[in-house]
């Protein structure tokens, strides 16, 4: 593993992967299932990557029971019988000294524990089949054998585990570094062989797999994806439990807890042992590794497997869900014992004698099964991985969310969910235990009566804590008469907190993460049962039993509390519960530097209230006043956690925080995210009474269901910032740190945020002192008379006594002028007044300088026409600009040579076709979003760019939605949907959960297009550089780099202004990790977000961007004012709004926009002369012409250290700064040229043509390229039905009949993996199981996850069931199914489902048009279905009846299925069992359009008033 | 933030006056005054916009206008007022007579007609008055410092109360018998009624500001005295030089600078009394030569003591007409052709004329001789030249030449000269951030800069006290 280096830490590598078992239900060992398991892992060779050699693998290995024969075979000792020794296999150094220090070391230490030890096997290798990277960290693979008198069983297993922690502390205390000494397994019953392969090396690599005596019943398999070239060998899965594919989100909380835990702990079973297991979890292994070692300690301590996996994963347990009494209690009693380990997550996990599988809550990785007859059972990440004869299947099945399955050998038997889960429920009585021990106290949480305060003094409280007039008005007074937060628009361009020259509370200087690629957010709005806010705080006790004082805790239900709640808390009598309150106000007197020491009193007394029984502590701040300051909140809440989890207590106690400081839904979610439990915001409270009692609030609204509001909307902004990074339960979110720092010194963060990723240092705690000393001295000022006054502000809309934004009035009048006069001397004025420093700093690169080069001519540098090639416009959808803005756009960087960006939304089929007089509307580039949005054949096929948007810089890791009286029937045509219904863009892309999901949808796009390249959006945050490395092993063509300032159409303030960060990091960040991993040279890059002057763009070029996107600069060059109320659809320039009146004022031309990108490209040119660079290509990357300017006198600023970003990449081999070639699309396995061929003459003569084919799981994405030709000569007409027919036979791959067309038929006998029908335009499609089959189609699984996700036309007839998330985001489509998973039909907006049997929770969420038939047969559909935007109702009406009976019929036709010719058989009988879902406003919707009708008017309305 | 799409909704409402034939009887202001009820849908008009070009560039004071506007358009007019007196002294003055560049460069004026700003703020600070809101606000703690502020225009009320208000002793000096400067003996009653001024002094007056009237400085007291007495010295006596017309004739009975003109007519109409001649209007021709609002106001004047006919001469081009209600170089103040309230009470005006001469009888004024000139680019994008046109040369019989010519510098006296004020290229006191070129001695408003607009001068004064809050501070 490569060190940190500049902006990459190895901490950020993220991995997802294929993964899969094998078994022989009744215990039979064989060498076939090591065969098996090999031909599996090979079979999900493409859901791993190759590194930058094209050669090194990320990671692949099997899991399998010791071959006792085989090692008596191989060793030249004697082994004692089968099962009562251990085996060890072991990563050495290849130097041959240092392998003999570790050699020695590990007989040395056996011995010294007490075991036998029994001899070594150097494990034979064959190198020849590694990639270059693979084999330079290289370990030598040795296996060992130890025994111990009289142990075997379970003791011998605790006892090896006990030896394997000593060897590898013992190798950690020799200095071994984990690549250097590492044991892959240490066990009586099963070994691990990996390395870092890709799966058909596998078996070269390690001859002894080819034995006939290596024998198993079970092969437990793992292929890797990691986001870096640079993985290691002992990062390889499977672990010694576990294989994982997915993603801990909540790491950093687990293992502080973990750690804390450990002066807790304590076992029988271990007894003194238990120490030497210290430190449990190895935080320098991945979030697997370290789940493995929890995973292990907890069923080495006596838990079952399953039991672990339940704590660990615990599935949803929301009302929403049905499940027993004691099942809820299970997970509730667990929930104060142990924090979920959240994020998306498949986990196979084995002892040797029991395997299993389990997927978290959400099902967000792909598991799939099969059991045959003859006594095997396949689980795999896709199905089809081994051919099985269709007459052998027993069954085919998926793991759904939350489930566990497990084949146990021993019993010889398969047991399923219910049984696992009813058994371990009921092991000790915790439904009692929970209602005799946890405390709920009453009163509490109940509605909030009053807030009582003191006119005299509240407002220069609030002034002492930094209120402005601004944050009341825009965010609290909001937030209490809504119930949610506020709304803003366009980008973030004030200044960072630590440039800012006026005090910012520290919460400012922390930045949301989020997810993007490796794992997805959650829609906290649609999918809310799978979160949960809930809690249990106070004294957690050792982990290792379980005892009813356990649950002897605080049940919070969301942490946010009212002036009454800390009341009561304070006086609460409960035995064995105590409240404490520690105070965090100090005297004003003295200087500065107080404040820290007063801070380590704050916490030695914390620690005292615990040594003194405290279950609870209240950080409280009530004490400022005129001579009283009060340490940061934020400072003391996480400086007291991390105090204490150093002190091993973090877990004796909960900490809640009573603050006046406390307001915005960022300060809960830091506050919560370094460690706090509860927050009482009584400023809040108060200042809410106070604004009641002057009349400021809604007349109808009481105090109490002001503060209500507020309450409901913090919770809701937790539940969003916690979603968008895929995080469910506040339980592990609290204390996971998912925040970067920026702008805080080392000193600090290590001190009191450790752990926290921090990039450029920064401010320490005095200067946090100086600025809390400013505010209260502003608020309490003898000589201003009106301090009592709020300043405005001016975070969000600009006041000339605050921080400047950079889009100031003076530089918008100055670039209307010079763009509009073709004035490049008036843009020079423009660009001045951005740059100029003076004025205040806003940006990071607005601290750096040009070092002196070498100046050439300025007739020698690259022309202009041939740089403003390379700029492009932001993603701005039709929809959220105006169609004249849109077009003129398009109309400008066509004329240019460069691109505009279509953004989410689709586009008018006529722009694809130049006009007569040759002007071109078109986008050349087109983006793919998780609304697809008008994304169909034809779409994709019109463009030369096809942009993945993974995260969007203004609210990445958010969806969106566009209101249904926005969407007017012109919006409504290209998006596919019909005019009046509102749009949902879920947060999520749903086929994008891991990074191998994006490597799939690049490799469907490419498939779409192939003339067109692909390219990924990230937003810039810490680890964006690992990610961009994942996308580039994903073979995107581009990725661009996108500023988390950039702006939007609609977004909540908080996640313009705290989510992402600026994109001279996140680009620093990927050029150098690109360059390390030897990628660079086959991707390009791009920059945007905030991009305005010749210079910003020369920095970006220097810091390796390679393209230049404009995404405000472009509006405001057309004429916006930056007046941020898109939102509002009242954009006054007619710029941002659908309204006509509005967009008749769109001042804006071409030219303005042309002029603009000239004027920056010579401006650019000029400082090209200036450092000497002829062309932008001997620009990029050269980031040793940059330098921090020393010049810059900026009292914060001077801390900041720009090292890391300024320092040049480490370069293997001679790697590029550029990207000097394009990546090596292999589409060997793909059958579309040769479809394409074989339909020669029905694309070019409209003949019909019908083939056989036989396909496989690794034939991904079929017929996206037929498609592709058959829409370039067609377009999104297509051709005739039917005229091409393709019948398959056997297990498709992901993307089965992606984007097919009309004309164009496939026909698949046998099953289908996730993705079918993605993007289906209009094909039709249809599945069948095999005619010899004998399994019943409707009780199988059929076809995966995410079926007809974004189709918006076509037809599809399944015979059996689907998986999650079936028809997701339909615009179009008709689908015929046997039943189907969670979260059905969601987000669909137009088309027809009829699902003929049973299906999952949430059915229908954010379901906002379109039909869907659902035959009823338990009539407990209506508590499946999410009732929010439908209504369920009987199918009476005749035409209703007719469609769906056609609907069978036709299926009955195409698939033979016999549900469907049952219900057709007593259609009479069956009618009444289905019910029919019909979103509400579709249905006004379309009672409107059938009025439009019914008048015979000729004119389409396109004012959204008609819809309103 | 107002009312979404509140401008497509409403409509402007522009400022009613009275109807002429009545307001010529009288000099009670012109307007008719809307209560804030009225102004609650203008209020809404405002977009709030998240880049305020009329708080950020039009306003010189930097009002908070988007608040206010929020504010009224909500029903809240305390908030309102409490918004708006943060940065703003005198709502009150701004409110009737400024020529509001926050409404040129209002985002409505892009496209559409702009907010009513002016009148929002003029109703919001009646209201406050009305309501009993606008209290005194005595410093919070006395600071053992004074400061003599010198002249009480609107540049050295505003100064005086800043600084009195952060805890000094303040004493406000005036050469006239009243405190107001040119509020009070420029701008005639019909556009401020001089009880506006008074009710404000009040409060001055509560909060610990000491007047000091009928005392010139210089004169009457030296400024060594000032400067051994005070802390620190603030010049704010604005720029009294009015540009004078040198031609023949030009002390003729009759020909009398603006102000004398107008400051005569105020102290008339408040019965104050005066030595000077008296100069009445009254069956007259009246010449007023100068087009700007000092001319305007003359013309106004005039109407209503009751010359028989007023003409008004610009030697510069006639501007553009414009008619539309937005701005055609949003959102910089335009060179239109405006015609005031007083235009309209019967005037004629031309432009393109220089006075070549005036003639008289017995030493009184009775003819004027004129010509035509023709403004021609200067070279090299210099600045215009003035060219005679042949043969336009004309007279106009006229008994009262009023010189509305503008202003070109502070008074030279002693109070000037004395310290050695060192002074710029055009005869103001030069500052460094209002520290003149003598330690401990400020200048703001016209003193400084030359004659400008009433809500300059307040945000000067505002400013000035910031910098002598700050240097004393230090001392």
């Amino acid at each position: 593993m490569i060190k940190e280096r500049g902006l990459y830490n190895p901490d950020f590598e993220h991995d997802a992967c294929g993964v899969g078992f094998i078994v022989r239900i009744n215990g039979e060992q064989t060498h076939d299932i090591i065969e098996k398991g090999v031909e599996i892992l090979c079979n999900l060779e493409h859901r791993g990557a190759v590194g930058g050699d094209q050669k090194t693998g990320d990671g692949a290995g099997m899991l399998f029971q010791i071959p006792h024969k085989f090692f008596n075979k191989v060793t030249d000792f004697k082994l004692p019988k089968e099962g009562s020794y251990g085996t060890g296999m072991l990563f050495l150094p290849i130097d041959g000294k240092l392998r003999k220090q570790a050699s020695d070391l590990t007989e040395k230490i056996c011995r010294d524990e007490g075991w036998d030890f029994l001899g070594w096997r150097d494990v034979p290798v064959d190198v020849e089949c590694l990639g270059d990277l693979a084999r330079r960290v290289m370990p030598y693979i040795r296996q060992f054998f130890v025994s111990k008198k009289g142990l075997k069983g379970s003791e011998l297993e605790r006892s090896l585990f006990v030896l394997r922690k000593c060897l590898e502390n013992g190798g950690t205390a020799k200095g071994f570094e984990l690549e250097e000494y590492y044991l892959a397994s240490l066990s009586s019953r099963t070994i691990v062989y990996k390395g870092m392969f890709v799966a058909p090396q596998f078996l070269t690599f390690y001859p002894d797999l080819l034995d006939a005596d290596v024998v198993s019943s079970m092969a437990l398999v793992h292929q890797r994806y990691s986001t870096n070239t640079f993985p290691s060998w002992p990062l390889a899965q499977p672990f010694r439990y576990i294989a994982h594919n997915g993603e801990i989100n909540t790491l950093r909380r687990n293992l502080n807890t973990m750690h804390a835990r450990e002066t807790s702990l304590s076992s029988e079973l271990f007894a003194d042992d238990l120490k030497k297991l210290f430190p449990i979890a190895e935080s320098k292994g991945s979030d697997s590794a370290v789940f493995d070692n929890v995973f292990e300690l907890l069923t080495q301590s006596g838990r079952s497997m399953e039991h672990a996996t339940m704590m660990m994963i615990p599935e949803a347990f929301g009302n929403k869900y049905h499940m027993s009494e004691d099942k809820r209690a299970f997970y509730e009693y667990h929930a104060a014992i142990m924090e979920p380990w959240d994020g998306p997550a498949a986990i196979a996990f084995t002892d040797g004698t029991r395997i299993g599988a389990t997927l978290d809550r959400n099902g967000l990785r792909p598991g799939r099964y099969t059991v045959t007859k003859n006594g095997l059972v396949i689980m795999a990440s896709e199905t089809g991985v081994i051919e099985v004869d269709s007459k052998n299947i027993l069954e085919k099945g998926r793991l759904a969310p939350g489930k566990i399955f497990v084949v146990d050998t021993a019993i010889k038997r398969i047991v399923r969910d219910n049984e696992v889960k009813s058994h371990i429920c009921r092991q000790s009585p915790y439904r009692r235990w929970l209602s005799e021990e946890k405390i709920e106290l009453a009163g509490l949480l109940q509605a909030p009566r009053d807030a009582e305060y003191n006119p005299e003094t509240l407002r220069l409280k609030m002034r002492a804590f930094g209120y402005s007039y601004e944050d009341i008005r825009k965010i609290i007074v909001p937030m209490a008469t809504n119930g949610q937060e506020p709304i803003g628009s366009m980008g973030n361009d004030s200044p960072l907190a630590v440039l800012s020259e006026k005090p910012v509370l520290l919460y400012d200087y922390f930045r949301q993460h989020f997810a993007q690629v490796t794992n997805p957010p959650i829609d906290p709005y649609r999918e809310h049962l799978v979160m949960s806010l809930m809690s249990f705080i106070g004294k957690e006790r050792n982990l290792l039993n379980e005892t009813p004082a356990h649950c002897r805790q605080l049940k919070l239900a969301h942490p946010v509390l009212t002036n009454d709640d800390i009341k009561y808390l304070r006086e609460v009598e409960h035995e064995g519960f105590k409240v404490d309150t520690v105070n965090l106000a100090f005297s004003s007197e003295g200087n500065t530097g107080i404040m820290e020491k007063f801070l380590k009193e704050v916490c030695l007394s914390v620690e005292k209230c615990i040594d003194e029984g405290a279950s609870l502590v209240i950080l409280s701040d009530r004490g400022v006043d005129k001579e009283h300051l009060a340490i940061p909140a934020l400072l003391a809440v996480s400086g007291v956690h991390h105090h204490l989890i150093r002190a091993g207590k973090r877990h004796l106690t909960g900490l809640l925080l009573e603050s006046g400081e406390v307001r915005e839904v960022q300060h809960f979610a830091t506050l919560v995210g370094y460690g706090c439990s509860g927050i009482n915001p009584y400023l809040v409270f108060e200042s809410l009474a106070e604004i009641r009692d002057r009349g400021y609030l809604p007349e109808d609204l009481t105090l109490q269901h002001a503060m209500e509001h507020y309450i409901t909307a913090v919770k809701k902004g937790l539940l969003k910032v916690m979603s968008k990074m895929g995080i469910s339960t506040i339980r592990s979110y609290r204390g996971a740190q998912i925040f970067e720092a920026v702008g805080l010194s080392d000193s600090l963060v290590d001190e009191y945020f450790t752990g926290t990723a921090s990039l450029i240092g920064g401010i320490t705690i005095s200067a946090l002192e100086e600025d809390v000393r400013k505010r209260h001295f502003q608020a309490w000022a003898p000589d201003d008379v009106y301090s009592v006054r709020f300043p405005s502000g001016g975070s969000y809309s600009s006041r000339i006594h605050s921080d400047r934004h950079l889009f100031s009035a003076e530089a918008i009048v100055a670039m209307h002028k010079a763009v509009r006069n073709a004035d490049f001397k008036k843009f020079q004025e423009y660009s001045g007044i951005i740059n100029d420093k003076s004025r205040g700093l806003n940006t990071l690169r607005g601290l750096f300088k040009f070092k002196k080069g070498q100046p050439v001519a300025l007739d020698e540098v690259e022309p202009v026409e041939d740089i403003v090639k390379r700029f492009t416009t932001g993603a701005m959808s039709y929809g959220s600009i105006s169609r004249e803005v849109h077009e003129t756009v398009a109309l400008a960087m066509n004329a240019l040579g460069g691109r505009s960006n279509s953004g989410e939304g689709g586009e008018d089929e006529a722009r694809y076709t130049p006009d007569t007089d040759g002007s071109d509307r078109k986008s050349h580039t087109k983006q793919i979003a998780s609304g697809r949005f008008g994304v169909n054949a034809a779409y994709l096929a019109n463009c030369d760019e096809l942009q993945i948007k993974m995260a969007q810089g203004a609210k990445p890791g958010e969806g969106g939605q566009l209101p249904g009286h926005k969407v007017n029937q012109e919006i409504a045509d290209v998006r596919f949907t019909t005019p009046g219904v509102m749009l949902i863009s879920p947060p999520p892309h749903h086929d994008i959960y891991s990074i191998e999901d994006l490597s799939q949808l690049i490799f469907d796009l490419k498939n779409a297009n192939p003339d067109a390249r692909v390219s990924v959006k990230l937003v810039s945050e810490a680890g964006v550089g690992t990610i961009a490395a994942g996308v580039a092993k994903g073979k995107a063509d581009m990725v661009l780099i996108s500023g988390g300032d950039g702006g939007t159409g609609a977004s909540p303030l908080s996640s313009i202004k705290y989510a992402g960060t600026w994109w001279e990091l996140g680009l620093a960040e990927t050029q150098q990790v690109l360059v390390m991993n030897k990628l660079r040279s086959r991707i390009r890059i791009q920059t945007d977000g905030q991009l305005k002057t010749g210079r910003d763009v020369a920095i970006a070029a220097l810091l390796g961007a390679e393209e230049y996107g404009f995404g405000s600069a472009t509006l405001v060059s057309l004429g916006c004012v930056m007046m941020r109320a898109c939102h509002t659809n009242a954009c006054p320039v007619g710029v941002a709004t659908q309204n006509p009146e509005l967009r008749k004022r769109f001042p804006g031309k071409p030219e303005h926009l042309m002029n603009f990108m000239r004027f920056i490209a010579r401006e650019l040119r000029g400082i090209m002369a200036e450092l000497g660079f002829r062309s932008l290509d001997e620009m990029i990357g050269r980031v040793d012409m940059l330098e921090v300017d020393d010049a810059v006198n900026h009292y914060k600023a001077m801390g900041l250290d720009f090292s890391k970003i300024l320092m040049p990449p480490q370069r293997v081999d001679g790697e590029p700064l550029r990207c000097t070639s394009h990546q090596d699309h292999d589409f060997t396995l793909s059958l579309d040229p040769e479809l394409v061929k074989a339909c020669k003459e029905a694309i070019d003569k409209g003949k019909r043509v019908t083939l056989e084919r036989t396909i496989r799981n690794s034939n991904r994405t079929v017929g996206a390229t037929l498609s592709y030709n058959v829409t370039k000569k067609y377009g999104s007409k297509g051709l005739p039905d039917d005229t091409i027919t393709v019948n398959f036979k056997g297990s498709a791959g992901q993307s089965f009949g992606a984007f097919i067309t009309r004309g164009i038929t496939f026909k698949l006998t046998g099953e289908s993996n996730d993705y079918f029908g993605k993007g289906l335009s209009g094909g039709r499609l249809i599945l069948l199981p095999p005619l010899d089959s004998t399994f019943s189609g409707f009780r199988n699984i059929i076809t995966g996850n995410v079926n007809l996700f974004g189709a918006s036309g076509g037809e599809a007839f399944i015979n059996g069931m689907a998986g999650e998330r079936f028809c997701v985001r339909n615009s179009g489509a008709t689908a015929v199914v046997e039943g189907v998973g969670d979260h059905g039909c969601e987000y669909m907006t137009g088309g027809t489902a009829v699902i003929l049997g049973p299906t999952g929770v949430n059915f229908a969420a954010g379901m906002s048009g379109g039909l869907a038939y659902v035959y009823d047969e338990n009539q407990l559909f209506d508590t499946r279905c999410n009732l929010e935007m439908v209504d369920i109702e009987p199918v009476v009406e005749d035409e209703d009846m007719q469609v769906l009976k056609t609907f069978i019929e036709r299926h009955v036709e195409y698939t033979n299925s016999l549900v469907g010719i049952r219900i057709l058989d007593s259609w009479e009988e069956s009618l009444p069992r289905f019910v029919k879902v019909i979103p509400i406003e579709y249905r006004k919707a379309l009672e409107m359009i059938r009025d439009r009708e019914t008048q015979n008017t000729e004119t389409t309305a396109i004012t959204e008033e008609v819809f309103v | 933030m107002g009312k979404t799409n509140g401008f497509l909704e409403f409509q402007r409402a522009d400022i009613k006056y009275r109807e002429i034939d009545k307001r010529l009887n009288d000099y009670d202001e012109v307007t008719i005054d809307k209560s804030i009820e009225e102004l609650v849908e203008q209020g809404g008009r405002c977009m709030e916009c998240g880049t305020p070009f009329c708080h950020n560039l039009g306003c010189p004071v930097g009002n908070l206008i988007p608040e206010w506007n929020d504010s009224i358009w909500r029903g809240q007019w305390k908030e309102a007022f409490e918004r708006l007196e943060i940065t703003n002294n005198f709502p009150e003055f701004t409110g009737r007579i400024c020529p509001a560049p926050c409404e040129t460069s209002c985002t409505l004026s892009i496209n559409d007609s702009p907010v009513t700003i002016k009148q929002n703020e003029r109703a919001i600070i009646e209201k406050a008055f009305n309501e009993g809101w606008v209290i005194p606000r005595p410093p919070r703690e006395e600071l053992n410092k004074s400061v003599a502020v010198i002249g009480s225009g609107p540049a050295g009320m505003a100064a005086s109360q800043q600084l009195r208000r952060q805890g000094y002793k303040v004493t406000l000096f005036e050469k006239d018998r009243k405190i107001g400067g040119l509020l009070r003996y420029g701008i005639p009653d019909f556009k401020l009624e001089k009880s506006v001024i008074d009710r404000r002094l009040e409060q001055l007056q509560t909060e610990g500001v000491l007047f000091e009237t009928g005392v010139t400085v210089g004169e009457d007291i030296s400024i060594r005295y000032l400067r051994d007495k005070f802390d620190a010295v603030l010049f704010t006596m604005g720029a009294g030089v009015p540009r004078d017309l040198p031609v023949p004739g030009r002390d003729l009975n009759g020909v009398y600078f603006a102000l004398e003109f107008l400051g005569q007519s105020n102290r008339r109409i408040s019965k104050e009394m005066y030595e000077e001649a008296e100069i009445n209007a009254k069956g007259k021709r009246v010449l007023v030569i100068g087009g700007g609002d000092t001319g305007s106001d003359c013309v106004g004047t005039a109407r209503r003591q009751g010359a028989s006919k007023v003409y008004q001469y610009e030697i510069m081009p006639k501007p553009m007409e414009w008619d539309k209600p937005w701005n055609p170089v949003w959102p910089e103040w335009p060179q239109i052709l405006r015609t005031t309230s007083s235009h309209k009470e019967g005037c004629e005006r031309d432009w393109n004329i220089e006075t070549v001469s005036l003639e008289g009888k017995n030493g009184r004024l009775n003819r004027g001789n004129f010509r035509r000139i023709q403004w021609v680019p200067g070279e090299k994008g210099g600045r215009p030249v003035m060219k005679v046109v042949k043969g336009s040369e004309f007279s106009q019989d006229v008994d009262i030449v009023l010189l509305a010519m503008g202003f070109v510098h502070v008074e030279h006296g002693r109070a000037v000269t004395d310290p050695d004020l060192e002074l710029d290229g055009r005869g103001n006191i030069m500052a460094d951030n209002y520290h003149t070129s003598v330690e401990g001695l400020f200048t703001a408003g016209d003193a400084n800069t030359g004659a400008s607009l009433v809500v300059r001068a307040i945000n000067h004064g505002r400013q000035a006290a910031e910098s002598v809050h700050h240097w004393l501070k230090r001392q």
